[in-house]
């Protein structure tokens, strides 16, 4: 989660198609997490083979086959996507809420409230986010809540100094100037004129923030520190077939490749979005 | 999505690995054992000792028994047989050991053995400074109380009449003396060394009077060593020495295996199934069980544990078939305690698996609603949370929702002392020594609730069973009040035993003779190569 300078992928055509490839593949993901109890008659937590001898490769009614439990791989891997897709969601959101929040107040009041502020961001971004990480998901008790907690309270950096920036210049603007001569209330300005201004680059911090979201829960899932067993995680599920890579490589592809399509789609929503938006602007 | 996951489906088909085959070569064949040739191993990590007074896991063990001998020590079984020991006796009450020992035993440093080593050895391993975790089990020797506690310059109940002769003098009759006595802890070493380098440095040039000495050991890279040319036993070993590799993975000891680069190696649990169905693999391929038991602890000193129904309840609920078959079938169902080649050990009255007497249980206790509790395992992805997560499943079936606290090893060690902490835990026990006491005693007597009693379980009834038991010699009164307390505490319940875990390792096949043993690292004596 190091601070990205945003930049936009050049023409307009390239980033609609780019946006539209990315919604496609987001939404073919929710989809598959909202459908799931349609998609796969199996209870991801189940285990379906009768007789454990070895993970079951592909076919026979196990569409990824089954893993090391005897458990069905695409019923895991569908529900898996809940899991991410609520990970990556809730720890965007508390980001964004801490963010934005500060990002408004050092932007609008400046001055010692900004050096505070700005002090703050600084120091989250001096603490190895990764080790933090591990030891907030080690201290605090395992829940699917606690994951998304931990990555949004660390997270929420890029959000803060991006809103702030947006808002140093947008303060100055007429309108807002216009506004505070009739005597409107600091939270009247920054609510109806300042938030309004800085959606629109958030929503692209949101989309990009919901990816890295996403990779990070892999990881610490990878280490074993995600959302409990036997809660199917992809994360999770990469990490326990790695030793049976040659054995039964759809262990790890199915989730692998699941990681890799969330993570790509909402990184083309945010960048096909940088200049779908500064073309709406213009 | 169907389309794409067609797609992905033809890829994953085609990339699973074949299982690349064994080394090549003839794996059996007549002919006598040829001597020469050095046998090639590997470990993920040096030894944390090579001073037989401090080693205490099977690492150092492993090694520590081909530099060092014992008085006596096992057969290829759980029989005890001489080794720097010709014979020996004991005395009618038990109390006094008398060992003759033999003439043609050399240090490597060509010194030769006598009685005084001997003694020399016992004291040195009780001396405090040493601080072995295998001092208590000799507590017993007469006058090592006081040895310890400083207030003697000797051990007195360690006598040496001749230099061919040690007598042991106990404080009561202890029927696993001998036992004790095949621990590398009681190993011979060569006091001139000890004097000269010191205790502490002794892990690095140990001597005595094993079939190898040390030649070469680099931290972190490699431990060689040589044949003994002065080894007592003639004609052995036949092997002209071993090279360990340190550093390496057990993954990568496999591939380095398959290669033929390694003579021995594990097998990792992801290749097993395969290579046990293989046949190029059956005649390579050694297994055996051991005397250890996987088991699920139960705090009998925590709610809902307290309840004996709800522990005969997780008795039945769990399905031990598919456990065993998430091991690739490497162990025995567990319905006792007690290891079947444990000698004493009986069938049980035991639980089978059947969760609508399971439900019943719960029901007599009250708890028709299941309700929620926690597991602690080992955070091994490999082994510990297939099984947890098995279990997990097993027991939802019945209404208890099991939460499971994966965390490292030395963690669950500790956490399970704690009365009040752990409520279900999954680990195993191996025994020390082929004697029902070293499960039942260590593990489910009242006494043993501050060290490895860790499901806090007592009963008086049991208690004074396993101490009526303890002292006898006579077998046969022995283990029947070891069996009987065996059956109480399965009525109890407060284990759920799983299952008896099989060790299992594959041979290059120039490698012959070399045996799995129940309860001790393999020795190499008698291994030899054909090529």
């Amino acid at each position: 989660m190091a601070e990205t300078t945003v930049v936009g992928l050049g023409s307009a055509a390239r980033s609609r198609r780019f946006f539209l490839v990315g919604a496609i593949m987001v939404g073919a993901l929710v989809l598959a997490a909202a459908a799931a109890p349609w998609l796969t008659p199996y209870d991801p937590d189940a285990i379906v083979v009768m007789a454990y001898r070895g993970p079951l490769g592909p076919g026979n009614g196990h569409l990824f086959g089954t893993d090391t439990v005897g458990r069905d791989v695409w019923a895991r891997v569908l529900y898996g996507a809940r899991t991410s897709l609520f990970v990556g969601t809730l720890a965007m959101a508390i980001s964004l809420v801490i963010g934005m929040a500060i990002g408004l107040a050092a932007g609008y009041f400046g001055g010692l409230v900004d050096a505070v502020l700005m002090w703050v961001v600084d120091l989250f971004l001096t603490m190895p986010s990764l080790l933090l990480l591990i030891v907030l998901a080690t201290v605090l008790p395992p829940s699917i809540f606690t994951i998304p907690l931990v990555i949004g309270l660390l997270g929420w950096t890029t959000f803060g100094r991006t809103v702030r920036g947006e808002v140093l210049t947008l303060r100055e603007r007429d309108y807002v100037q216009a506004a505070r001569a009739l005597g409107a209330t600091d939270a009247r300005i920054i609510v109806r004129h300042l938030v309004p201004g800085v959606l629109p680059g958030v929503i692209v911090l949101a989309a990009l923030g919901m990816s890295g979201a996403i990779i990070v829960d892999a990881g610490l899932s990878y280490l074993g520190l995600g959302v409990p067993l036997p809660t199917p995680s992809w994360g999770r599920m990469v990490s326990d077939a790695q030793t049976y890579v040659g054995v039964a490589p759809w262990l790890v592809v199915a989730p692998g490749v699941a990681i890799a399509l969330a993570v790509v789609g909402l990184n083309l929503i945010g960048y096909g979005l940088i200049d779908l938006l500064a073309e709406r602007r213009a | 999505m169907r389309r794409a996951s067609l797609a992905a489906l033809v890829l994953l088909t085609a990339c699973a690995v074949p299982l690349d085959p064994p080394p090549p070569g003839e794996p059996d064949g007549a002919g006598p054992p040829r001597a020469g040739g050095v046998l090639r191993g590997a470990s993920p990590e040096d030894p944390r000792t090579l001073d037989p007074a401090r080693g205490y896991d099977t690492v150092s063990w492993a090694i520590e028994q081909m530099l060092f001998n014992t008085l006596v020590d096992y057969d290829a079984g759980t029989t005890i047989v001489p080794e720097l020991a010709e014979s020996w006796t004991m005395s009618d009450d038990g109390r006094l050991v008398t060992f003759t020992l033999r003439h043609d035993v050399r240090f490597s440093t060509r010194r030769a053995f006598t009685a005084a080593d001997v003694k020399y050895s016992m004291e040195r391993l009780l001396k405090p400074s040493i601080h072995s975790q295998g001092a208590e089990f000799f507590h017993g020797i007469e006058g090592a109380e006081d040895y310890v506690a400083g207030k003697a310059t000797e051990v007195s109940g360690i006598r040496t009449p001749a230099p061919d002769r040690v007598e042991f003098r106990l404080t009561e009759v202890d029927p696993l003396f001998l036992h004790k006595l095949t621990m590398p802890f009681a190993a011979v070493v060569d006091r001139d060394t000890v004097e000269r380098v010191g205790d502490d440095d002794f892990t690095r040039y140990p001597v005595g009077t094993g079939a190898f000495v040390l030649e070469e050991w680099t931290y972190g890279q490699r431990l060689k060593l040589a044949r003994n040319p002065d080894y007592f036993r003639p004609g052995r070993p036949y092997l002209d020495g071993v090279e360990e590799t340190i550093g390496v993975s057990a993954q990568l000891a496999w591939f380095k295996y398959q290669r033929g680069e390694l003579d021995l190696a594990g097998i990792p649990p992801a290749e097993y199934e395969r290579v046990r169905a293989d046949a190029r693999y059956q005649p390579l391929l050694l297994s055996r069980t051991t005397l250890r038991t996987q088991y699920l602890g139960l705090n009998c000193a925590l709610w809902p544990f307290d309840h004996v129904a709800v522990r005969q309840a997780m008795n039945l609920a769990i399905d031990k078939q598919r456990l065993i078959d998430l091991i690739d079938g490497q162990g025995v169902i567990a319905n006792t305690i007690l290891p079947p080649d444990m000698p004493g050990a009986e069938p049980v009255p035991g639980y089978a698996h059947d969760p609508a007497a399971a439900r019943r249980k719960l029901e007599e206790a009250g708890l028709a609603g299941g309700f929620e509790t926690t597991l602690w395992t080992y955070r091994d992805p490999e082994v510990s949370l297939r099984l947890a997560q098995s279990i997990q499943r097993d027991l939802q079936a019945i209404g208890i929702a099991l939460d499971l606290k994966p965390v490292d090893f030395p963690a669950l060690i500790e956490a399970v002392r704690h009365e009040g902490t752990v409520p279900v835990f999954l680990l195993g026990w191996e025994a020390d020594f082929p004697d029902p006491s070293n499960f039942l005693t260590v593990l489910l007597h009242s006494r043993s609730r501050d060290t490895n009693n860790n499901t806090f379980y007592a009963n008086p009834v049991v208690d004074r069973l396993l101490d009526e038991g303890a002292p006898l010699l006579d077998l046969d009164r022995r283990f029947r009040l070891f069996h009987e307390a065996e059956v109480l505490i399965m009525q109890d319940a407060p284990w759920v035993p799983l299952f008896h875990p099989a060790g299992s390792a594959v041979r290059h096949p120039r490698v012959r003779d070399y045996e799995l043993h129940p309860l001790r690292p393999s020795r190499l004596e008698n291994t030899w190569l054909a090529w």
